[in-house]
């Protein structure tokens, strides 16, 4: 299987910080890849440079054979890749509908579109009730859906996730990632950033250990004793 | 030197002072668009004592100072608070409300004959306290120079001690600031009034040179001027300032290769300098090249 | 009394509905680029000054003359836009700014040159005798310029609420990196964002200048000027704001001009925003976003 997304010795600093030290790692097509990490390694900061809102300072990222480092944002969209940032970012002031028209902004195809929005209320129904009301009102978890859906509006090749059950509660999680479990049963590549390793590790193929900027393992669950795994997700390894 | 040439070199030195206040404020991380208002403040108090009252200049420029502070200080108090655009907003109103106020100001009293002091609109006549002490031209630039000098060696020596360091965190990250100890919304306080006391003492040389002021003197283009000369000049150094007045006021008033398209030649190179340098000629990184260099050296 | 008062407030109503004008573009450049555009005056007077040439060169009419005090706003705008916000849209608000400062220099220079005095007749929007009613006086072009205004909100509105373009705008407002993210190209927004509030803004100049029959060099600071108090009184950032800043401002100072003079209705305006600022009631600062104008 190809890699979809191969990223290579990509340095990203902000001023004279280095967030990311050369960081190195491969998303194979029709998987569910996970980043893993203590708080600061640099998780989000791939997330962003991955996705055009930070320039790397060198290193290349490619995607699907092509050449995507430095692009902008909307270019990234194009390609075929949407993010879910951390913390959501919905647009507050559009309501839930419109904050789906706003992912599929890049699209000129009318009718699926509106095909689309359905299929994504029958996926999450809570936002159907809740269509036209401004996304400012939902809950953290109905935001969370809303940010998904906004992000599956792009038909994007590739999901990028960065942080979904972040200050959800237990059982939303578990929805979250059953629909995680879905869109990869569905073809769409996953790469998923997460804090709640144990939850990652259920539904991940593969997954990337990243500490203080630099890729420190790399293997399928299984390779790493669980609780290992945990410590160094929350802590960072004892070597440090 | 010719006198044409004086004349450049004591506006230079005038306008100094009020784009060094407008720096003094853009380091701490605030946008004033109200410097002229202390300016102007400085310059009718310092005329109105020497010319009414019949103060030496340097008691006038004193008081005057003061009250530029003081001015500074009461415009602060409920304004500092607010972020960006916000307080730029409100020293602007608080400036155009000072231009207003010397433009409804009348105060005027016979002497020697004559009726002398504020008269509105009509501006401010008889500031002759230079003439009639028999300062030269010559002389009153090399007292406005000295001045200067003497504020920005202080400058100088503020920003290389650690009360430089504190002034430039509150404009870099004010809550880091706030969380070593630092009152943050005291010491913009002290600085807004420093900075019009600033402003007031250019005002009054300002005032003595010209020998007449009116409130269109002291107007928002002062004000967006001085910002503009703190920002093109560079926000690395106290210099930076002096630099872009000398630029402005210097290099085209100067010269006049552009005649009547002065602004358009300047504006557009100003823009464009923005652009390469969005912190000024001297910002912080040649500052910091130059200290490396020197450091190198010894 | 009352008919004083009426009058007052009638005729604010008519400069407050220009006010408006001047506000939302204002408020569309600061909410969606998050920068404070200090050549949107000098732009609209460049703009008036070319239907003024137009006017002294070809004698053309009134829709013409609008049309091309509209164009030229859009036009200067756009060098605006290039020169002083697109290199910095990443960078520094206040470089943005001054930049937009030395631009202003510019553009006012450019217009001085091209149409030296200090005075110009324009054609006024309407010749007739003004409406009355119950001892009240309507001007004519005062309904046309409240009328223009009225049919320029309801434009704005379609736009920003009905259209794809609207909902690109209002993402970027609300969360611009959420916007990139979700595949709105930014620049490209921003870019039409500018033009937008360049040709609100002609025709806000338009509006003023045909009603006063006369163009001034004082155009520029004075629409600067009117428009940011405007937008201030109205609570920072917010288009239904803009537009209530703009009239309330407009009857602010009918009322202020007729009670206490001149110079009072300008004071009056800037106390009463000051103090707006200083006791900071919530609906001012509904802009909360730290990544401010700073």
């Amino acid at each position: 299987m190809a890699a979809l997304l191969a990223v290579r010795d990509v340095v990203t600093a902000y001023g004279k910080i280095e967030a990311l030290r050369g960081v190195s790692l491969e998303v194979q097509e029709g998987s569910i890849t996970c980043l893993l990490g203590p708080n600061g390694a640099g998780k989000t900061t791939l997330m962003f440079t991955a996705a055009g809102i930070l320039r790397p300072r060198s290193g290349s990222i490619q995607f699907a054979g092509k050449d995507i480092t430095s692009r902008p944002p909307h270019a990234i969209v194009a390609a075929g890749i949407a993010l879910v940032p951390e913390n959501r970012l919905v647009f507050p002031n559009l309501s839930v509908q419109e904050n789906l028209r706003a992912g599929a902004y890049q699209r000129g195809d009318g009718m699926e579109i509106e095909a689309d929005i359905e299929r994504l209320f029958h996926r999450f129904p809570r936002l159907r009730e809740r269509a036209s009301q401004n996304a400012g009102t939902l809950s953290g978890g109905e935001q969370q859906m809303l940010a998904v859906a906004r992000a599956l509006m792009s038909r994007p090749k590739m999901l990028l996730m960065d942080e979904p059950s972040l200050g959800l509660a237990p059982l939303v999680v578990e929805e979250i990632f059953r629909i995680i479990t879905e869109l990869h049963r569905d073809g769409t590549t996953i790469f998923l950033v997460e804090q709640n390793a144990h939850m990652a590790l259920k539904v991940a193929q593969h997954f990337y250990l990243i500490e203080q900027g630099k890729v420190t393992f790399s293997g399928d669950p299984g390779s790493l004793a669980e609780d290992e795994v945990i410590s160094r997700a929350y802590l960072g390894s004892a070597r440090q | 030197m010719d006198d044409y040439t004086i004349g450049v070199l004591t506006n230079i030195g005038l306008f100094a002072f009020v784009a060094l206040s407008a720096y003094l404020l853009l380091i701490t991380g605030e946008m004033s668009f109200g410097q002229q208002a202390f300016f102007g403040v400085g310059a009718y108090a310092g005329g109105i004592l020497t010319a009414i009252y019949g103060l030496p200049l340097p008691l006038a420029a004193l008081v005057a100072m003061a009250f530029g502070a003081l001015a500074a200080f009461l415009v602060g108090l409920p304004t500092l608070r607010l972020k960006g655009l916000y307080f730029a907003m409100a020293t602007l109103a608080a400036a155009e409300m000072a231009r207003i106020l010397f433009e409804l100001f009348h105060f005027q009293v016979e002497i020697d004959g004559e009726l002398t002091g504020p008269d509105g609109t009509q501006g401010f006549r008889g500031i002759r306290w230079v003439f009639e002490n028999g300062i030269e031209p010559a002389e009153y630039v090399a007292l406005v120079y000295a001045l200067l000098l003497v504020v920005l060696i202080a400058f100088l020596l503020v920003e290389r001690s650690r009360l430089g360091a504190v002034l430039r965190s509150l404009g870099e990250d004010p809550e880091l600031a706030a969380s070593v100890g630092i009152n943050v919304n005291r010491m913009k306080l002290g600085v807004a009034a420093v900075a019009g006391g600033l402003a007031a003492l250019g005002g009054v040389l300002y005032a003595h040179h010209n020998t007449y002021i009116e409130p269109r003197n002291f107007d928002i283009m002062l004000g967006v001027h001085s910002l503009a000369y703190a920002l093109i000049g560079g926000l690395g150094t106290a210099l930076g300032p002096l630099l872009g007045v000398a630029l402005d006021v210097g290099l085209l008033d100067g010269s006049r290769i552009f005649g009547g398209a002065r602004m358009i030649a300047f504006g557009g190179l100003v823009a464009v300098l923005l652009i390469f340098r969005p912190r000024g000629l001297l910002d912080e990184s040649v500052v910091h090249w130059f200290r490396t260099q020197a450091w190198r050296r010894t | 009394m009352l008919v004083d008062l009426l009058q007052n407030t009638l005729d604010g109503v008519a400069i407050g509905a220009s006010y408006a004008l001047l506000a939302i573009g204002f408020t569309l450049i600061f909410g969606v680029l998050r920068r404070m555009n200090l050549s949107y005056g000098p732009a609209i007077m460049l703009g008036c000054y070319a239907a003024t040439w137009t006017h002294l060169e070809f004698q053309a009419g009134l829709l013409a003359l609008a049309l091309v005090a509209v164009g030229a706003t859009v036009l200067a705008g756009a060098y605006v836009e290039r020169l002083c916000f697109a290199p910095h849209r990443r960078g520094s608000a206040i470089a943005a700014m001054v930049g937009s400062f030395a631009i202003w220099m510019q553009l006012e220079e450019v217009a001085t040159l091209a149409l030296p005095r200090h005075i110009y007749p324009f054609p006024v929007l309407v010749e007739a005798a003004p409406l009355q009613f119950g001892g009240l006086f309507l001007p004519r072009d005062a309904i046309v310029s409240i009328g223009a205004t009225l049919a320029a909100c309801l434009l704005l509105h379609c736009l920003l609420y009905r259209s794809r373009f609207g909902i690109a705008v209002r993402a970027a407002i609300d969360n611009p990196m959420a916007a990139s993210l979700a595949g709105i190209n930014l620049s490209s927004v921003f870019v039409r964002v500018f033009a937008l509030a360049s040709a609100i803004g002609g025709v806000a100049g338009y509006l003023i200048v045909a009603t006063h029959g006369q163009v001034t060099p004082m155009l520029g600071m004075w629409s600067t000027l009117k428009g940011l108090l405007a937008m201030m009184l109205g609570g920072l950032g917010s288009l239904p704001g803009a537009v209530i800043g703009g009239l309330a401002l407009g009857i602010l100072e009918s009322h202020s001009q007729w009670f206490l003079g001149p110079q009072a209705r300008d004071l009056v305006a800037y106390l009463l925003l000051f103090a707006l600022l200083a006791a900071r009631p919530a609906w001012m600062t509904r802009w909360t976003t730290t990544r401010s104008a700073s």
